[in-house]
């Protein structure tokens, strides 16, 4: 046995003993240190670099390490194997920026005035958001020699006749800790839980009175965020995101299949998201809203096919392999305690249901958010993940599909790609003579860039294509001080070098990069492109076009359409609606009806598979181009003069 | 009632290109019909036909027929020669496989003399095949565009890796004719024109190559990709597809088993020579019949047969 030590950038070190031969990335992983492998180890994306302090690794040869970075110490973790005690350097990357946790600030109120807008939005298209969640104030007579009515007796009486109910169900948790509260109120106590006909399913009882919660959960295969909501009144209590724990064993959906079939493999995943990702995320909620964990009595997940089957711990297999069957589309009776989250363990999880293998819960609870149901004109929406769905409709029909967008639009796989939290650039302009950029970035005044976020890609993109320093396939073609080129002669434009940045290292897109994100928006056209042919159609039919996803604060559309993302059709047609897959789980997790209704909706939404449509191989191609290689779809768009 | 046939002749045409100077010069494209479709409107200009030689002779080229037909050849040039004279090949293929570094790796200058030796004989319009290897065809065509000028020759071929440095060399330093290769799909056809006029190539100067395969593997590709550029270029008036399309087929169809494998190991397939030519003469027809204004082949029997067969449609 030998002793292998992780040590991070800010001094701390993790060690675990391995035995010889014993691959680095896996024991990384075992000692739940968080080395970025989005190819999930094949040795394939060259990302997940360590370097070497001390003793030996026994490396297979990787053409993503020079000679001389070999020189100085860096290794492929994947293609390591261990020979001996050795101590690697595990370096923060910008990704570690990407899965930490962030509450959000709802002190400004702007958050809480976008939730609160959808749900009268909502109510007024006729989705109900009562619930039968109460809350009562009971109070007993203390017990005495003369009265001997046991505590379950006797709160169960004094509910029947505080509710009007004939039953009242006493669960487990109640009942251990009833004896105790009782005592501590003085027999005045609050009862909280939910009533359902003639009967009252008593899930809390408290000395005080606290907030009934209900928690919704998006579960994006790169980025989870939730929202803590009070029950009653649909105020939002608190808000967080943080990255998907899961991302180490892969960055899309396929490598995390691969990654769960393996022995051992679909628990791994399920701790990764829920000890790691959704516990921390709930209690830093409840932290911060100033509530118990016990107190959260609904949740709601939104999350697509592969994530809700990996949060389940159910074999995700047969989503990657054809004829893609996942277990289910629609399933309920989940309960908190049976996934170990952090809620009361009574409590529901409402799991929003999936239309295809590809199509999933994200996408049926951002159609409810979305209203499109509610629409007469012809509507589009797309989601911006790292699948991109669509559903094109409006209240008579609505057809689904989607497309394999890879992480670009999140982040993933652009070199100095982020999520939208701080020091994230979010928006670029360049000017055309001199080729310097102007940049805003998400955090406060004086915050030094980090990495692009999608839409600092999507503007940076536009930009270089506008002032001609990349060609329509995305190569460099103009020389200048803010194009630098590695010994491969690979282009990239630098945006902040490393003594501008807050990392020290430069932030800078390059033409890898560059074809990445060109490969993921011509998915998302190419897919709008097939989908309306294949109704007879064109992009003149489009009404309006709803864009979500978490790719930063809003998009620019123009130069969305610029670089051939989006359809060229008027600008005002497009709206930027946020994270809908949140707002839908939102609603969800408020409102039995917005549940019925979603799975009405999701009934009644047709899957168009792509991956068998002849024309899509075809028009992904002409999509893979700035803008497209049909340059008459896009008239407007063209590098100035 | 009076048959009344319905002429579809478009408005848009295909470039006409123009390769060599003089009485010998040809004109490739140009039509404004779909391929043969001569009793919508004549076809502007007919199909040419190439006759391939190459820079290590007959190395490549064992059957028969070749060795009588160039016999006594001891140079490119004394083959060139040859090559002239026969009837229905309008332009000389010179093909320089053995500058190929995973090959002879024959130097740039060994090659440029060799084509000078040739140029100094040849009467007709020449194109120039490179090995296929993006470093080496860029420094071998930059010499080549430079020793041919005013020859007004056609480089086979730039390719999204080349392209910028083959455009600038051949058809802007040096004004010859680029041929744009891509690889049987018509978006990547597309992309390549586009990118190769954006870089300032004029577009008279473009002629395309768009792919190819030997009857009988994977045609299917071939066939539909040229369908699909001839209907965008006519009936789209598509600007960027409109350049005349050019096929190599003899380095296609001499290499696939039909037309190597001995007669001796397979009897009953008949002579290896007939076979090659009988792959060589169906897949140059399919490539004409499909849009190719332009073939390339190697077998004098394969040349006589396709001149007949466009001469017998136009």
């Amino acid at each position: 046995m030998f002793d292998v030590t992780f040590q991070f950038e800010n001094g701390q070190t993790t060690v675990i003993s391995a035995q010889e031969g014993a691959n680095l990335l896996e024991l990384a992983r075992s000692a739940n240190v968080a080395i970025d492998a989005p190819c999930s180890g094949n040795g394939s994306c060259g990302k997940c670099r360590v370097k070497l302090l001390s003793g030996q690794l026994d490396c297979l040869p990787t053409s993503h390490i020079t000679a001389e970075e070999a020189a100085d110490g860096w290794r492929l973790a994947c293609g390591s194997r261990i020979c001996g005690d050795v101590t690697v350097l595990v370096p923060d990357i910008a990704s570690a920026y990407q899965s930490r946790m962030k509450t959000a600030d709802l002190s400004s109120g702007q958050e809480i005035a976008i939730f609160e807008k959808l749900m009268a939005d909502v109510s007024a298209a006729g989705v109900s958001f009562a619930n039968d969640f109460v809350q009562v104030e009971l109070t007993l007579d203390a017990p005495t020699l003369d009265d001997t009515m046991p505590d379950n007796e006797r709160i169960t009486r004094a509910l029947e006749a505080a509710l009007g109910v004939e039953t009242v169900a006493i669960p487990y948790d109640c009942l251990v800790r009833l004896a105790q509260v009782l005592r501590e109120g003085n027999f005045r106590v609050w009862a909280a839980g939910e009533r359902k006909g003639n009967t009252f399913r008593l899930l809390d009882v408290s000395a005080g009175q606290a907030p009934l919660c209900a928690a919704a959960i998006d579960i994006g295969t790169t980025t989870v965020s939730a929202v803590l909501t009070d029950l009653k009144t649909g105020r939002l209590l608190a808000k967080a995101s943080s990255g998907n724990g899961q991302i180490r064993y892969g960055a899309d959906v396929i490598n995390r299949i691969i990654e769960q079939g393996k022995p051992g493999g679909r628990r791994k995943l399920q701790k990764a998201v829920i000890d790691e990702t959704l516990n921390p995320l709930l209690r830093a909620m409840c932290r911060s809203a100033g509530v118990g964990k016990e107190r959260i009595f609904r949740l709601c997940v939104a999350s697509n096919t592969t994530m809700n089957h990996l949060l389940l711990g159910v074999d995700a297999d047969p989503v990657r392999m054809e004829p893609y069957i996942p277990s289910f589309f629609r399933w309920q009776g989940c309960k908190a305690r049976d996934l170990h989250l952090a809620a009361h363990g009574d409590a529901d999880v409402v799991i929003a249901p999936n239309i295809g293998s590809y199509v999933g819960g994200d996408i049926t609870a951002g159609v409810l958010a979305s209203l499109l149901w509610d629409r007469d004109e012809f509507t589009l929406f797309i989601d911006l993940g790292t699948n991109g769905e669509l559903v094109f409709g409006n209240r008579d029909f609505m057809m689904s599909c989607a497309c394999s967008a890879g992480p670009a639009f999140e982040g993933g796989d652009i070199s100095c790609g982020m999520r939208a939290t701080d020091g994230a650039i979010e928006a670029v302009t360049i000017d055309r003579d001199t080729m310097e950029p102007t940049f805003r970035i998400i955090g406060e005044a004086g915050q030094k860039p980090v990495g692009l976020c999608g839409s600092g890609i999507i503007d940076l993109i536009s930009e270089l294509f506008r002032c001609g320093i990349i060609s329509p396939k995305g190569q460099f073609q103009r020389e200048g001080a803010r194009v630098r080129r590695d010994a491969h002669g690979t282009g990239r434009y630098v945006l902040a070098t490393e003594d501008e940045s807050a990392t020290g290292r430069e932030v800078s897109l390059d033409e890898v990069d560059i074809d990445s994100f060109i490969r993921a928006k011509g998915a998302i056209f190419s897919a709008i492109d097939t989908m309306l042919r294949s109704l007879d159609m064109d992009v003149t039919v489009l009404d309006h076009v709803l864009v979500a996803g978490g790719i930063g604060s809003g998009i620019n559309m123009k130069n969305a359409v610029n670089i051939g993302m989006f359809p060229d059709i008027d600008l005002e047609k497009f709206e930027y609606i946020g994270n809908s897959s949140l707002a839908g789980a939102y609603a969800m997790a408020l409102s039995p009806s917005a549940e019925e209704k979603t799975y009405g909706l999701a009934a009644n939404m047709t899957y168009l598979e792509l991956s068998t449509n002849p024309g899509y191989m075809d028009a992904f191609v002409a999509a893979c181009f700035l803008p497209h290689t049909n340059t008459a779809l896009f008239p407007n768009s063209h590098p100035e003069a | 009632m009076a048959f009344n046939p319905k002429m579809q002749a478009f408005s848009a045409h295909i470039n006409a290109v123009t390769l060599g100077t003089g009485d010998k010069s040809i004109v490739l494209g140009g039509e404004n019909v779909l391929p043969f479709y001569t009793f919508d409107a004549p076809m502007e200009n007919k199909p040419q036909i190439g006759i391939e030689i190459s820079d290590l002779g007959l190395e490549n080229y064992q059957a028969p027929g070749f060795q009588s037909f160039y016999e006594g050849c001891a140079t490119m040039a004394d083959m060139a020669k040859k090559a002239e004279t026969v009837e229905g090949a309008s332009f000389l293929c010179l093909y320089f496989e053995g500058a190929d570094p995973n090959g002879h790796n024959k130097s740039v200058e060994e090659c440029v003399a060799q084509l000078k030796e040739v140029a100094a004989v040849a009467t007709k319009p020449l194109v120039i095949m490179g090995c296929k290897n993006v470093e080496k065809d860029a420094a071998l065509f930059a010499a080549m565009a430079e020793a041919l000028q005013g020859r007004n020759a056609l480089f086979l071929s730039a390719r999204e890796e080349d392209y910028k440095s083959i455009g600038a060399s051949v058809a802007m330093a040096y004004n010859q004719k680029v041929g744009a290769e891509s690889a049987v799909d018509i978006n990547l056809a597309k992309q390549l024109n586009v990118l190769i006029i954006q870089l300032g190539v004029p577009t008279g100067s473009v002629v395309m190559n768009v792919g190819s395969a030997a009857a009988g593997y994977g045609f299917e590709y071939v066939a539909s990709t040229l369908d699909r550029v001839k209907a965008a270029a006519l009936a789209q008036n598509d600007n960027m597809l409109q350049m005349p399309i050019i096929t190599p087929i003899s380095t296609e169809t001499w290499g696939v088993k039909e037309s190597i494998m001995p007669e001796a190991d397979m009897p009953e397939w008949g002579s290896a020579e007939e076979r090659g030519i009988e792959m060589e003469i169906t897949t140059a027809a399919a490539c004409l019949a499909c849009g190719s204004d332009a073939v390339i082949l190697a077998h004098p029997a394969s040349v006589a047969a396709i001149a007949k067969m466009i001469d017998a449609l136009v």
